[in-house]
């Protein structure tokens, strides 16, 4: 495709400091010494775009004296005065997102909603830039999509791994931003043009849109306080040339180029270059991991509650963990995208998707599959994705469509349309195919293009239909021949016979040769696996079978060799009795035995007999120094392991031995401390509820009163987050909670815990435990 | 680097006097390397020939009395490393554990070897908030190397962002070595107590 060349100006942080212009706050010199910023400017209005001096400006990051407005205003002004187009410069906030630290998606939104708001009549388009966290940069997309329509220049800044500092690629950050609707994409900052060359190479094999490229001058080194650039003039242009001939077409310099490497650049202004044009691919993403939806690929199923009772009361007692532990092994059974759906009765589904989808997002980087059938669940599911997730799903109804795919294009997804309408599933393959073709075009007029739309022909049981499954198979050749990938939920067909897996199995076979892309299935079903990893192998994708071999050299048979590996395999000796699996920390072992106990003994002759006295002698040789910490925790993951068996086969009665609230204090992330004492606890039969880290002061009082516990746990590392305690501890005491509140973290001692008016100090878990024990249950 | 050097430092970290026991040992096995792989160690480093203001107080004066220039340097393995810890620990607290002492680990041995082309002349290096220096006087040297450059951002508590991060500085023009000397946690120590330091490999 033929593109002109743009030119956007250079360094302006550099340039004051090159003129010797110190500022701490150099935003706020768009008003203080607005003649020293019209002045860089105008050095500059050889480049066909003027980005403001605004980088720094945003309520989180900026602490300047003037308002938001004030200072974008001006910087507006000045920027005029080159006599060129005026781009708005955003950098990032400077605070970390979550889930890496605590900043939400919602604050970083409002935050450049606000700087939307008073720029969108004054600019001639936005340049967002230096981004290194994928949540942050959409978060700032939707900002200005929400209130202006002028065009976005979106810029992230990679290493040397060809990774931003978060760990995203130049062709995921290619995949939303272009289904976000941005003008023009690339790299800025980072390193020097040469070291850029692979990350452009990158973006440019996959882009559809213009890419930008604006390099530092090299790396800079910092020299008493000074910031040094040492790359030439020659040596900055010679491979900014190279990539126009590549094919970018939007150039400028971003730290320590000068108005003479504009220059340079500016002489390219208008030169036509062609950018090649990659084919269009149905791609989804998490922020680190992208899947090109194409051959065949597995979708693990095992995150939606229908029909499976565990998953349902994790998602009634909001136990996040056990999603995420689900999401991991699905992960490490071969699933290359997740099926999320959170649809119980009773349950706030948005609310709980928003969870949801962040605690499995927390756990894997497996892209998701929202999957709601209400509108709302799906945005609470995809609007703080951090990627292109898939939604789950349409049909042909046309108010399902007029719905969800406002939803899919605001939000940059990828949508799987089902071939049924109002009217039920149609029996024959062209009917489903007319279906497929409505939801197509349909998705065309709200700006969703065909790469993006995914069609599931529908597989009915073949006990009640048999005649239609072949139909369904059908359809499929058929939606594939309209250039589109597919999907099926293969389980569905086997119900009500018996030996399900069989017809499973023969069934999946025929759908992948049929032209099914994504199966979405249970992963862990090691014969299921099996066979899409030999469909892969004798349809050609897994060339020379190197990722069949990998799997399965030396397997006895598929069954067992997709199944996970069972913990600590890898340790020689045997465990004999439960007594010893739970001492030796052996989850595995601890599983079988206690199954074997419950053969011949009573479940409490279990708990008091073997588990109880098992873990005394662990915490008498962890006191007296023979047995260390991950030793501990090791025994209590196996005393956990053995009373969750005990749980499955027997109610039990009551909530154990008591209830116990713990939190991370708000403000710290540090969370280790606190995850080690709940694993303690639970070994020895309490019930925790845990809260998580950076818990704000409210969640704790409403958990304190809604669970009634024994006793509350808070954590803090640092000495700076103990206020946070003592104000959660004030917060509980004002509610009239008398819970005894115990405190924990690196920095607390019997002091200090006292003084901010908790009850006990413990000095790690099993102390926590035996003070429980000694003083709250007489 | 070998993974071996490393098993010493992680043991210690872990509260094992010398050895550690059959079952740990396999654990550091198979975390090791997974962290070793989510690590993406970043450095950054300014030198000062005049002593910037902040240092200009003690413990620093007397930590770089008789240093001819100081080098600022923050680094860090990167937040892939701490989800990785937060997934392993989903998994098994143990391992979690075994992971984050490992990051720890790992994280301080980088960090040695590349001060090593700043010659043998230099001091250890010296991180604010030990040696009853103020932690919040990490936020200089940050500014100082541009530690947003490589990643690093500090909460409004003070602490920094990734978790397995560092900022200090090393003097340059004599050697020092580390020792308990106005540790806050002296009086307290676990490893005092049983006559060692958390700072032997």
């Amino acid at each position: 495709m033929l593109r002109k060349v743009v030119v956007i100006d250079g360094g302006f942080g550099s340039e004051l400091e090159r003129r010797g212009v110190l500022a701490a706050v150099p935003e706020d010199l768009n008003l203080t010494d607005g003649e020293t910023v019209r002045c860089i400017h105008r050095a500059y209005s050889m480049a066909d775009i003027i980005t403001t001096n605004s980088f720094g400006l945003n309520r989180i990051k900026y602490r300047g004296k003037f308002s938001i407005q004030e200072v974008a205003e001006a910087a507006i002004s000045n920027a005029r005065a080159a006599g060129k187009q005026v781009f708005f410069d955003i950098g990032p906030t400077g605070g970390m997102m979550q889930p890496l630290g605590t900043l939400t998606f919602e604050e970083a939104f409002e935050a450049f909603s606000e700087i939307a708001a008073c720029t969108k009549e004054l600019v001639d388009g936005y340049i967002v830039e230096t981004f290194s966290d994928l949540s942050e940069l959409k978060a700032c997309i939707l900002a200005l999509k929400a209130q202006t329509e002028k065009p976005i220049f979106a810029t992230m800044t990679f290493d040397k791994t060809c990774r931003t500092l978060n760990g995203t690629t130049p062709e995921i950050c290619a995949a939303l931003l272009e289904n976000l609707g941005v003008s023009a994409l690339g790299v800025n900052c980072s390193l020097g043009p040469r070291e850029l060359k692979p990350v452009v190479e990158r973006f440019l094999s996959v882009s559809h849109l213009p890419v930008i490229v604006q390099p530092n001058r090299g790396i800079p080194t910092f020299e008493d306080g000074k910031t040094v650039y040492s790359l030439s003039v020659e040596d900055f242009m010679a491979p900014m040339e190279e990539f126009i001939q590549m094919g970018v077409s939007v150039v400028g310099g971003c730290c320590g180029t000068t108005p003479e490497f504009t220059a340079r650049l500016a002489k390219f202004s208008g030169k036509e270059v062609e950018q090649p044009e990659p084919a269009f691919e149905t791609v989804v993403t998490s922020s680190t991991r992208r899947v090109v939806l194409k051959g065949a690929r597995i979708c693990g199923e095992r995150l939606n509650p229908t029909g499976k009772k565990k998953l349902k009361e994790a998602l009634l007692k909001g136990d996040m963990d056990y999603l995420a532990r689900e999401a991991i092994a699905q992960e490490e059974a071969g699933a290359e995208l997740l099926d999320l759906n959170v649809g119980v009765p009773g349950l706030d589904e948005p609310a709980v998707m928003d969870r949801a989808a962040a605690a499995v997002s927390e756990a894997t980087d497996l892209p998701l599959q929202i999957d709601s059938s209400d509108p709302k669940a799906i945005e609470a599911g995809i609007r703080k994705y951090s990627g292109v997730p898939l939604v789950n799903s349409v049909n042909g109804e046309g108010a399902v469509m007029d719905a969800v795919f406002p939803l899919v294009k605001k939000y940059g997804a990828v949508v799987l349309g089902l071939t049924m309408d109002q009217k039920g599933v149609p029996q024959t393959a062209e009917e489903r195919l007319a279906i497929a073709e409505r939801i197509l075009s349909r998705a065309e007029e709200y700006g969703i293009p065909r790469h993006r739309v995914m069609i599931d022909t529908l597989v009915l049981t073949v006990s009640a239909e048999q005649p239609l499954v072949k139909e369904t198979l059908k359809a499929l050749t058929l939606v594939r021949n309209l250039g589109v990938q597919t999907a099926l939920g293969v389980s569905n067909v086997s119900f009500g016979l018996p030996d399900r897996p069989r017809l499973n199995r023969a069934f999946l076979a025929a759908a992948l040769q049929a032209g099914l892309t994504m199966p979405i299935m249970n992963p862990l079903d090691g014969e299921m696996s099996g066979t899409v990893y030999a469909f892969r192998v004798l349809s050609g994708e897994d060339v020379g079978a190197e990722d069949y071999i990998s799997r399965y050299a030396g397997a006895v048979s598929a069954a067992t060799a997709a199944a996970p590996a069972p913990a600590n395999s890898t340790n020689a000796s045997a465990v004999q009795s439960l007594s010893e699996a739970v001492r030796r920390g052996r989850k595995g072992e601890a599983r079988t035995l206690t199954e074997a106990e419950l053969q011949e003994k009573a479940p409490m002759d279990v708990v008091n007999g073997i588990l109880n006295p098992a873990l005394e002698e662990v915490g008498r040789l962890y006191d007296s120094g023979t047995l260390y910490l991950p030793q501990l925790i090791a025994a209590a993951e196996a005393a956990k392991e053995a009373f969750a068996v005990l749980g499955e086969k027997f109610e039990r009665k009551g909530a154990g031995r008591g209830k116990v609230v713990l939190a991370t204090v708000k403000g710290d992330v540090h969370d280790i401390g606190k995850n080690i004492c709940k694993v303690v606890l639970e070994s020895y039969g309490f019930e925790v509820t845990d809260l998580g880290k950076d818990v704000p002061v409210e969640r704790v009082v409403e958990a304190v009163q809604r669970e009634q516990p024994l006793c509350v746990g808070l954590s803090a590392l640092m000495t700076t987050t103990v206020p946070n305690m003592r104000s959660t501890i004030e917060a509980l005491r004002l509610a009239g909670c008398k819970t005894p509140v115990f405190a924990g973290g690196a920095v607390l001692n019997e002091e200090i815990a006292k003084e901010i008016g908790a009850d006990y100090y413990t000095a790690n878990a099993l102390e926590l435990v035996k003070t429980i024990e000694r003083e709250l249950l007489k | 680097m070998n993974y071996s050097d490393l098993n010493a430092l992680i043991l210690t970290y872990l509260g094992f006097h010398g050895k550690g026991n059959g079952e740990t040992e396999t654990l550091i096995s198979e975390v090791l390397p997974r962290v070793d792989q989510a690590a993406r160690f970043r450095r950054s480093e300014g030198r000062f020939t005049a002593l910037p203001l902040f240092l200009r107080k003690e413990p620093y004066l007397s930590f770089l009395s008789g240093c001819s220039s100081v080098v600022l340097e923050a680094v860090t393995l990167g937040g892939e490393v701490d989800l990785l810890i937060r997934r392993i620990s989903k998994e098994d607290m143990a391992a979690g554990v075994v992971a984050d002492a490992c990051a720890s680990a790992l994280l301080e041995t980088l960090a040695d070897e590349a001060e090593e082309p700043l010659g043998k002349e230099r001091t250890y290096r010296f991180c604010p908030g030990y040696g009853g220096s103020d932690i919040s006087d990490v936020k200089y040297i940050l500014e100082a190397v541009r530690g947003d450059r490589i990643g690093i951002t500090m909460q409004q508590c003070g602490f920094m962002l990734p978790q397995k991060t560092m900022a200090g500085f090393v003097g340059i023009g004599k050697t020092a070595q580390k020792s308990c000397a106005g540790c806050i946690l002296s009086e307290h120590c676990a490893y005092r107590k049983e006559g060692r330091v958390c700072y032997a490999k």
